[in-house]
């Protein structure tokens, strides 16, 4: 046993006899990328996603994405809603919540509706949000309005001098 | 018309009994039929195919995980409805498909609950329960979209019906199970890593849902599928469109 090869049998050997020991199969479909598991390329699921291991290239799901503690993703990222506590280098897009915990490192902006950051997450970006951006720039083109409106009245007074 | 394709195996001595049971009770049941025995050299779909010509709607696999694996890999795509009685030891996949081993398996067939299956196809073959590659220097690539690789060896296993168990070590009393999903073939990866002077310690599996995938070695590696192993290089795997009509058990896993 000392100097045996890894073998498949490890893994499977002693399955269960009993049919007691099965459970019903759940209706998520989840994809998981395992530790020390390497995934390089457009890395897409329907289903939620849980990251243990490293990602390079680009995540994209339209439900929820997990990135564990000691996870690494160097990709953008693409995502319903998305709880971050590992490392990631590139932009984060949620269209819904996404948390940060405070073992998260991102370096890389973010867009997100909701943002929920715990104290000791580090980031390093631009964070918009989809709800302010339109308050900016109605704000924008009032002060431009106004501006304009002034300069005009200017104007009018230099004409009637 | 019911036709039984019984397995080399079961010429054995100690199965005369059980198969003499099983005959009767077959014959109780008014479903008794032509008997053909299987080789290693016969090809199931080119029997299976002659008997649909001359009348038979149901064709029922007498045998093992190894029978199971061995006839519907090639007649998968059969026009006809598939039975299974299974006889001896291996025989995980009648526990997934709920159908008891022995005597008891005939009143499953009786009852005719058909069910349609999900198949998987890997190269030139089909696979119906699970596709196994033991731990070895591959990498995967998923629907040409995206590769998944490990620093030193991995293990691969595809899971069509059956729930994929495994154990975090070998000492590990705790068994874990991860059930596949319908619709799609569920493939569970899991790395193994090297230990301080010598063997290896698996890695938490990862899961990918998938409809095509590609598994590539630098050498040859072993491909277990339904019990059938063989060497490969290079592993296509998809879902198959074409699906199985089978005769399954009330408790079966999915």
């Amino acid at each position: 046993m000392l100097f045996s090869k890894p073998s498949a049998n490890v893994a499977l050997e002693n399955e269960p006899s009993d049919s007691s020991v099965y459970a019903p199969p759940s209706d998520d479909i989840e994809t998981v990328v395992g530790p020390s598991v390497n995934v390089e390329g457009d890395f897409a699921s329907e289903g939620n996603i849980i990251v243990k291991g490293s990602v390079a290239g680009s995540v994209h799901t339209s439900r929820h994405l997990s990135v564990e503690p000691g996870a690494k993703i160097m990709a953008n990222v693409r995502a319903g809603s998305a709880a971050i506590a590992g490392d990631v280098r590139g932009n984060i897009k949620v269209k819904d919540t996404l948390e940060l915990a405070s073992t998260a490192k991102v370096v890389g902006d973010i867009e997100a509706a909701v943002l929920k950051i715990d104290s000791g997450a580090l980031l390093f970006g631009k964070v918009s949000m989809p709800g302010l951006q339109q308050t900016v720039s109605e704000n924008r083109s009032a002060a431009r309005g106004r501006v304009g409106g002034k300069r005009a009245e200017a104007q009018i007074l230099d004409l009637e001098g | 018309m019911y036709i039984y394709l019984y397995d080399n195996f079961l010429r054995q001595k100690k199965y005369d009994s059980e198969i003499r049971a099983m005959e009767v009770r077959l014959t109780d049941y008014g479903i008794a039929g032509k008997i053909l025995r299987l080789t290693n050299y016969i090809d199931a779909k080119q029997i299976i195919d002659d008997e649909i010509k001359r009348g038979a709607k149901t064709v029922v696999i007498v045998g093992n995980d190894h029978t199971f694996g061995h006839v519907l890999s090639r007649a998968a795509t059969c026009e006809c409805v598939f039975g299974f009685l299974p006889i001896g030891p291996d025989n995980t996949i009648a526990k997934v498909l709920g159908i008891p081993v022995g005597v008891g398996a005939c009143d499953t067939l009786a009852k005719r609950r058909r069910e349609k299956l999900d198949i998987g196809w890997m190269n030139n073959r089909y696979f119906v329960s699970r596709l196994q590659v033991p731990p070895a220097k591959v990498k995967v690539i998923y629907d040409g979209k995206f590769t998944v690789s490990a620093n030193d060896l991995m293990e691969v296993v595809v899971c069509n019906l059956q729930p994929f168990y495994y154990k975090s070590t070998k000492k590990d009393s705790n068994q874990q199970e991860v059930h596949p999903q319908d619709g799609k073939l569920e493939a569970f990866i899991r790395p193994l890593t090297k230990k301080r002077f010598w063997g290896y310690n698996y890695e938490s599996p990862s899961v990918f849902p998938f409809e095509e995938m590609e598994i590539v070695g630098d050498s040859a590696f072993a491909v277990e599928a339904d019990g059938k192993t063989s060497k490969e290089i290079k592993v296509k795997i998809k879902l198959a469109h074409g699906k199985i009509d089978m005769v399954v058990g009330r408790d079966r896993k999915f």
